[in-house]
């Protein structure tokens, strides 16, 4: 199991576009992709579990990664967060 | 509502105007006008009641048979929503597709489809009501929220249902609206109308909506005639009565009389060869016949409209809105960097025309996200009042427009000026600004033009000490309007005595033009009397340098400077001065443009 902490940065949160690339990202993996926020726990894969965590900007979350693929599909992820979803800062 | 089955009936009928009852008399609705053109056809009304589940339950051999048609429905939902999402990526570019995708994205989610085949399965559901009871228990979620995005997200929902429903129900899409149909509805949504314009509607009108409204803007877009604010149009006719709707003057006439319709069709017949016209006016100077010349700008709200500057021949952005990208982010803290990405990208795009920033424009009818409230907000905080009392607001703003004053001209117009000193204060904070910047290596124009709104009379009244102190004026007509004759116009009670065309106004802008042109600097008018081409020659009269409007107005407004002489615009101006009220204003224009033959009608008449 892959656990990754992750902080929102892009300006407008995960929005409609970049919840829909967070579960893009994680089908293609095998593993299975949970998302923490505060006490709430959604299945990554899902885009209105990520939509429905209303996660904005400066908000940490809690990636949990288990499966085969694990270490890549928490790179691809964390990747993700970490270029602010490709939107211009 | 109407089932299925007495839709088909109906639109078996439709372009047959004998169906009406012939008692019926012809019925007009004004709403307002916010895409141009004219179309002639049935009516389609267009509501979500059609679309209503009822609770229904299947036998154990009917259930193979319901998960298909199941997997049926989602094939085709993806489908479309793939093909909008392409169209809206085509159409208006960046993020618009992405609600789209998102819907895909949604209906293989296993909160969605596992959870339906579930109901199907194991509780024999039909697979109408499967569907319904899965997303209402999301939409339950999302509407319990305290964010407007996610309540938002639940009415995304709700169309994704609509869509699989209909799939369901008649195993095509296209029967969604009828093409060679006018839409009618209480409210649509921006993917509404996208959809429907690839259906190839006619035109479209709803009783909700602005003409700020993204829908709105959506239909001007796609060149779909549109009016709005036709308040309880939908309880006045039916699927397939014949209708007008004229998106000029923003109006809609059900069951017209014969008299009416062919009178309708000439005009529309004449109005698309006005068009055709038009689109070779692109290209050509706003110039009068006498060769003097007119700068036509646009008002742009959103990035998406930036490609229909060229399209319809703007030189430049006469009014850019800045406080509706903080509006549509719902924040207030947009940071500096995120800012200037978005004026760099704006700047670069217009460039070698100037755009004109408007400096956050908060309070009045916009309410400043800060839970702030006011008994007055016309009459209260807003515009450059906040800006100067909150650094942390105006700062990282001015900053983001210097620093993209380095990729392309760019003006700054400050809103809600009364007094000398805002203006003195205002430059004072840029100075310390550019020195800052230079200090930090930032790049930025040297010299970057500074104007001021002129709305609130005190300023056209002392617009000559306001001339010696800023670069250009623009004239917002809209509120200079609301405070000169003391109407809120979005209030009904009195709405009828909102008039821009009162000599009162006309007099203020008048002394605003005088004190300009006495030291050399220009005046625009940005408000919605722009937009107006009757009121076009009145404007160049009284010597306005410049007009800011949508784009799609703009043909319209040069094909009417083009066919006029400045002289007699002149003395146009000077009678309407001497004007009692609006309405001996409007007749004066009414009859000089006939007169002249500048104005629409008898342009269209001269035409046949």
């Amino acid at each position: 199991m892959v656990v990754r902490e992750v902080i929102v940065t892009n300006r407008a949160g995960l929005h409609t576009r970049p919840a829909s690339m967070i579960v893009r990202t994680a089908s293609k993996f095998d593993s299975d992709f949970f998302i923490q926020k505060d006490s709430y726990e959604i299945n990554g894969k899902s885009i209105i579990g990520v939509m429905t965590l209303a996660a904005e900007q400066g908000a940490t979350l809690s990636l949990t990664f288990e499966g085969e693929d694990e270490a890549a599909a928490a790179d691809a992820i964390a990747e993700l967060f970490e270029s602010g979803f490709g939107e211009v800062k | 509502m109407l089932s299925d089955s007495q839709h088909l009936e109906l639109s078996t009928e439709q372009g047959t105007p004998e169906r009406h009852d012939p008692f019926a008399g012809e019925l007009v609705i004004e709403g307002i006008g916010v895409a141009p053109g004219i179309a002639i056809g049935p009516a389609y009304l267009y509501a979500r009641a059609a679309f209503e589940v009822e609770e229904r339950h299947i036998t154990r051999e009917e259930l193979d048979k319901e998960l298909s048609r199941f997997e049926r429905a989602v094939a085709k939902s993806e489908r479309d929503l793939n093909k909008i999402a392409s169209v809206a990526k085509e159409k208006l570019g960046g993020d618009s597709s992405s609600i789209f995708e998102a819907q895909a994205l949604m209906l293989h989610d296993s909160e969605l489809y596992d959870a339906v085949r579930e109901h199907i399965e194991q509780d024999h559901m039909s697979a109408d009501y499967a569907i319904q009871t899965v997303i209402n228990k999301h939409r339950q979620l999302l509407n319990a929220s305290d964010s407007e995005y996610l309540r938002e997200r639940a009415n995304d929902m709700l169309d994704l249902q609509d869509r699989i429903v209909r799939h369901l129900r008649r195993g095509k899409l296209l029967s969604v609206v009828d093409a060679d149909s006018i839409v009618i509805a209480e409210n649509l949504t921006a993917a509404d109308i996208v959809l429907f314009s690839r259906r190839g509607i006619l035109g479209t009108a709803m009783d909700y909506g602005g003409s700020t409204s993204h829908v709105s803007i959506m239909a001007r877009a796609l060149s779909l005639p549109a009016v709005v604010s036709t308040h309880g149009i939908t309880s006045h006719l039916q699927t397939g009565d014949l209708i007008i709707l004229d998106g000029l003057e923003g109006r809609v006439i059900i069951h017209p009389s014969e008299k009416t319709l062919a009178f309708y069709r000439e005009y529309q017949e004449r109005y698309r060869r006005l068009q055709h016209e038009q689109k070779q006016l692109v290209p050509l100077p706003a110039e009068t016949i006498d060769g003097h010349s007119v700068r036509l700008m646009a008002n742009v709200e959103f990035k998406e409209e930036l490609k229909l500057l060229k399209e319809y021949g703007a030189v430049g952005i006469g009014l850019f809105r800045t406080e509706i990208l903080f509006l549509m982010q719902r924040r207030i803290n947009l940071s500096e960097d995120e800012q200037f990405a978005t004026y760099k990208q704006i700047v670069e795009t217009v460039g070698p025309h100037p755009v004109t920033f408007r400096v956050l424009d908060f309070g009045g009818d916009k309410m400043l996200p800060l839970g702030h409230r006011e008994h007055n907000p016309f009459l209260g905080w807003r515009g450059i009042r906040i800006l100067l009392d909150k650094p942390e607001l105006m700062v990282p703003q001015i900053r983001a427009i210097m620093r993209a004053s380095a990729y392309g001209p760019l003006r700054i117009l400050i809103p809600m000026v009364t007094e000398l000193n805002e203006v003195f204060e205002f430059r004072r904070v840029m100075n310390g600004i550019a020195d800052d910047l230079r200090a930090n290596g930032e790049d930025f124009a040297d010299s970057i033009p500074i104007g001021i709104m002129v709305e609130v009379p005190a300023v056209a009244l002392k617009a000559h000490r306001f001339a010696a102190e800023v670069d250009f004026f623009s004239i917002g007509t809209n509120d200079l309007t609301q405070y000169t004759l003391a109407v809120d116009r979005g209030n009904d009670l009195v709405s009828d005595k909102y008039q821009e065309l009162d000599p009162a106004v006309l007099l203020l802008i008048k002394q605003t033009v005088t004190a300009a042109h006495d030291v050399g600097i220009k005046v625009s008018l940005c408000g919605e009397l722009a937009a107006r081409p009757q009121a076009t020659p009145l404007l160049l009269g009284l010597g306005v340098d410049e007009l800011s409007a949508s784009p799609v107005y703009l043909p319209e407004i040069k094909r009417v400077v083009r066919a006029v002489n400045m002289e007699e615009t002149r003395a146009l101006a000077d009678d309407a001065l001497c004007c009692g009220d609006a309405h001996e204003v409007k007749a004066l224009l009414k009859n000089w443009m006939h007169k002249h033959a500048c104005d629409l009608a008898s342009y269209l008449e001269q035409d046949s």
